[in-house]
């Protein structure tokens, strides 16, 4: 799961709402936490520590309101999950939401209450990198332990930072040589202009070079753009058997939508990258049908507990559509956090912190999962999943246990 | 080929909504900022009324503009007309309330819209998708109507006028309020249509409008007030400008040197030798028109 939207987009697009969201997120966020003190602070007696207590940061409002919608619905089911099972030390968990609309500032100031007013055990949220990292800063400060839902890299590693999505590595390794096997070896590379594209493209090809394949084109282009013609134009020159896409938000269905009128894809050339996402697959529907695609969760695993959060989700929002992948990575972290917390026998957000490092956990995102020392990234499986013409993205494949050990500083 | 073709398909798209915000500009004094969101309404009618075939979406998203466009001149821009930045103001207003009504009405998930006309036709030995050589060459075709209604009716003749000098032209009998309404209309539904035809082309979100204003203002920018031709000829300039910079340079360095080729004709523009020169060029063939 890519975050469609990537921060230069929301500042170019809504520069009227930066004025007014902040006012708004604070006042929501002050009736939030109002309601859900109220609420959950009538047995706030602590004995031994009192609840575990974790503090969600999500955008609930601005462009990636969507998915930070559907984190929290993960998250709020797990909690309720993990409640139902006994709570943690016996007692429930609880949890304070505040909406950061998608902006840094706002995540840095919220984050920072949370731990020093509200005083949880741990903070879980964030979409965009830029918000992630915010949040990363004030939790290492803090020394309270953070999760992310969306994908695990961020450019820095923080020791009190933990994503549950999958890294870049994870996402590519199972699925480059696959590519290269069955389409041929001449890979082409595009992405959106800013950073994780360029991070994204180093990493593919240098996948691409280890399974025997070449990149032949690299090209990106500023975000917003709606003429493709020019880049499809040169990708097409260089005659690629795959293309890796890293073009981002509105852009990647504009980018697909283009790239198949100037036949560049054809059901033969093999297309991998963010289009895939099944945000877009309502929009791309036939581009995409067939192909396979590389994700952490899907809503078509067949276990019993990704079963059971599957009809608790469609219950509890009425919903009809795919269930996004987020909620499921934030399900399943936040329920590896709150067993790190069990164990770790305190609230003590240190001792916690250390807990989380050293836990294995099985779960439907894979037996043993752990998160490696030396990057922070959860170590688990990935799978391939096929699109269906109805919008189904049906598990083909497991993938067991996909490492990535690639060492980031600033872990430890 | 390849090239201009491109250079047409950018300048279909670009031009409608050049020389719409440019009728605007001419009667009214205002840089119209929703020109870019009424084109996103108008791709939004063709990617939601799936019901009925492309053509007629089309004519609907016309259809249902520009009575919305009246009530939005008659009840918003009226008051404020004579006040430009107040107007302006206006139809910033009206762009966002346009963006955050599709947002709620449709989420910001981007949607398609299928192709009305499939495959690719051969221009001159070059293969090309047919319904962008359509949209292009329709898109063309509308702004040369208006600019054939600019200059050769008496429509286009008061709005001229009303362009040059508005006090003297309300003097001679022109009611410059039915002007500005109707050239309102008319400049806000050249965008609404530009939307529509290139909506199987672009992918259809709230946020998409907003992304060409830029484009769009740089032509009007580099255009002479009351000259439509000027706008058309300045879009096509855009066009050709950032087709033929991404053609040879990456993307990114096309885009930054874009504008600064952009800021750099508006600057040279503005030396007064180069208004003399272009002055004195404008007018030597008047007087042969005239005997």
């Amino acid at each position: 799961m890519v975050p469609s939207y990537p921060r230069a987009r929301e500042r170019r697009m809504t520069p009227a709402l930066r004025t007014t969201a902040p006012a708004l997120a604070a006042a929501l966020a002050l009736v939030l936490t109002g309601c859900q003190g109220a609420a959950l602070s009538d047995d706030d007696a602590p004995a031994t520590g009192g609840p575990v207590k974790i503090g969600v940061v999500v955008p609930l409002t601005g462009p990636v309101s969507q998915v930070g919608t559907a984190l929290r619905n993960g998250l709020e089911l797990a909690v309720r999950k993990v409640n139902a099972d006994g709570g943690v030390h016996g007692r429930p968990v609880e949890y304070v939401v505040v909406d950061d609309a998608g902006d840094p500032a706002n995540s840095t100031q919220l984050a920072r209450r949370l731990v020093r007013q509200d005083k949880v055990t741990m903070l879980f949220g964030t979409i965009t990198g830029d918000t992630a990292e915010a949040v990363g800063r004030v939790a290492d400060e803090a020394h309270v332990p953070f999760g992310t839902a969306i994908l695990g890299d961020t450019e820095h590693c923080f020791a009190y930072q933990w994503g549950f999505g999958e890294s870049t590595r994870q996402m590519l390794t199972p699925t480059v040589p696959g590519l290269v096997r069955k389409h041929g070896t001449k890979v082409a590379l595009v992405g959106s202009d800013y950073n994780y594209p360029h991070f994204y493209a180093g990493v593919a090809g240098e996948l691409v070079k280890k399974a025997g394949g070449t990149v032949v084109a690299e090209e990106y282009s500023p975000l917003g753009q709606t003429d493709w013609q020019p880049v499809i134009g040169r990708l097409k020159s260089a005659a690629p058997d795959t293309v890796l896409s890293m073009v981002v938000g509105a852009d990647a269905v504009t980018f697909a939508k283009q790239a198949q009128q100037f036949g560049l894809l054809t059901p033969k050339i093999g297309f991998e990258g963010a289009s895939l996402d099944a945000d877009f697959q309502p929009a791309l529907g036939p581009l995409v049908t067939g192909r396979t695609h590389t994700v952490r969760w899907s809503d078509r695993l067949d276990d019993a507990e990704s079963l059971a959060f599957v009809k608790d989700y469609r219950a509890a929002h009425q919903w009809k559509a795919p269930v996004p992948e987020v909620a499921g990575n934030a399900y399943f972290g936040v329920k590896f956090l709150l067993a790190a917390a069990e164990k770790a026998g305190s609230n003590d957000p240190e001792a916690v912190n250390k807990s989380i490092g050293g836990l294995s956990y099985d779960s439907p995102l894979g037996k043993g999962t752990h998160f490696d020392a030396a990057n922070h990234v959860l170590q688990a499986d990935m799978r391939e999943v096929t699109i269906g013409g109805d919008g189904a993205y049906t598990v083909t494949r497991t993938h067991p246990m996909v490492t990535d050990t690639t060492p980031k500083k600033g872990c430890s | 080929m390849d090239v201009l073709l491109a250079i047409l398909g950018q300048f279909g798209l670009y031009g409608l909504l050049t020389v719409g915000i440019a009728v605007i500009f001419a009667a009214t004094r205002v840089v119209n900022l929703a020109q870019g969101d009424l084109a996103m309404t108008g791709a939004y009618v063709a990617a939601t009324a799936t019901a009925a075939p492309f053509g007629l979406r089309t004519l609907l998203a016309l259809a249902a503009g520009a009575p919305l466009l009246l009530v939005v001149e008659r009840l918003l821009l009226r008051r404020p007309g004579s006040d430009g930045l107040a107007a302006m103001l206006v139809t910033w207003g009206l762009g966002m309330a346009l963006r955050q009504g599709a947002e709620l009405l449709f989420t910001g998930t981007s949607r398609t819209v299928a192709v009305p006309v499939e495959g690719t036709l051969d221009v001159l030995g070059t293969p090309y998708p047919t319904y962008r050589l359509v949209c292009a060459l329709t898109a063309t075709a509308v702004i040369a109507l208006v600019l054939l209604a600019a200059h050769r009716t008496d429509w286009g003749l008061r709005l001229r006028a009303v362009a040059d000098n508005p006090a003297m032209a309300a003097l001679l009998g022109t009611d410059p309020r039915r002007m500005r309404a109707t050239a309102f209309t008319l400049g806000g539904l050249l965008a609404v249509l530009a939307g529509a035809l290139y909506s199987p082309v672009l992918a259809v979100n709230p946020s998409m409008g907003f992304g060409l204003l830029v484009p769009v203002f740089f032509g009007l920018l580099l255009s002479r007030p009351g000259a439509l031709a000027t706008a058309a000829g300045a879009a096509l300039l855009i066009s050709t400008l950032s087709v033929l910079l991404r053609t040879w340079l990456s993307d990114t360095l096309a885009e930054a040197l874009f504008y600064a080729v952009v800021v750099a004709i508006a600057a040279l523009r503005s030396r007064p030798w180069i208004g003399r020169f272009s002055a004195w060029f404008r007018r030597t063939p008047a007087p042969a028109s005239a005997a």
